[in-house]
């Protein structure tokens, strides 16, 4: 198998296959990358941002010297593609809400306690989206898209320790903040 | 367990319940829709594309060259201030171009 950079080569000098193995294999990344910055509630603006994304690093190829991996460059491109396409969609209200989406945990009995869990949820999104960008896309990669904590520092392009840094001082954050607000973590 | 952790336990659990949602993932022809889009990006103009540009060229420069002349140039002055940009775009061009070409591969 071609490694990335002979890949990248063949795409500078105008193969179109070359650079259609470039987004087959590099496109999910992407698109969970560009899930972690919207969240859930953004899901057809993250697939807008992962063809955007291909778009840019194929206009840009030419410039790309391979002083980095092309990977950690095209992530790095996405987050920042998904963090400004963010600011611009944040007053915009979304396809879906947390709660409205299907949960696949195990679905409540009792509406009071179903009620409660709803408010919880909607409270810890809440909260979330207070963070800094690079502890939600860590907290939503980790936890909502099940990423380790190898694939979270890959993505977001930094050490393994960093990314489990941030893992931990955002769930001491919210921890706080739910606390604050008057919600139990048990 | 000392506080921190335990509180790192308990916000841990809480999370993987409230956030454990569906995953979505990318449409079977995207790769197909990007390649489709890149072509279409990198079509050269039509040919009515062409011709309107180069229209656009030419009359902006003899609008510029009559200007420059009222003002008291010299033709050759004219001529350079006009000439100088595009010979500019010409050299980045190439120099890019030249920069971008993959090294050749030894035979050994």
């Amino acid at each position: 198998m071609e490694s990335d950079s002979q890949l990248v080569a063949r795409a500078q000098g105008g193969d179109q296959q070359a650079f259609a193995e470039l987004v087959r294999r590099h496109s999910a990344h992407v698109f969970r990358l560009a899930l972690s910055v919207l969240g859930r509630e953004f899901v057809p603006e993250a697939e807008d941002v992962a063809q955007e994304v291909f778009l840019k690093v194929h206009h840009a190829l030419a410039s790309f010297r391979g002083e980095a991996e092309f990977s950690s460059w095209v992530y790095r491109i996405a987050f920042n593609q998904a963090v400004n396409l963010k600011a611009r969609v944040r007053f915009r209200s979304p396809h879906a809400n947390d709660t409205a989406l299907d949960r696949v945990a195990a679905p409540e009995p009792d509406p009071h306690r179903k009620a409660e869990t709803a408010q919880r949820d909607r409270a810890i999104a809440e909260c979330i989206g207070t963070l800094p960008e690079v502890y939600q896309s860590a907290l939503r990669l980790y936890y909502w898209l099940g990423a380790g904590v190898v694939e979270v520092a890959e993505l977001l392009g930094v050490p393994e320790n960093t990314a489990k840094s941030y893992l931990h001082r955002a769930r001491l954050l919210l921890h706080g903040m739910l606390k604050e607000r008057g919600y139990s973590c048990e | 367990m000392n506080e921190m952790d335990l509180r790192q336990t308990e916000i841990d659990e809480l999370l993987r319940r409230s956030m454990n949602a569906p995953v979505p993932g990318l449409p079977p022809d995207f790769e197909r829709r990007v390649m489709r889009e890149v072509r279409r990006r990198a079509e050269p103009l039509d040919r009515r594309g062409r011709l309107f540009l180069a229209a656009y060229a030419v009359i902006s420069a003899v609008i510029s060259a009559m200007v420059m002349r009222e003002q008291g140039l010299e033709w050759g002055t004219i001529a350079a201030a006009i000439l100088a940009p595009l010979v500019l775009v010409v050299v980045a061009r190439a120099v890019r171009r030249a920069a971008c070409r993959p090294a050749p591969q030894s035979s050994t």
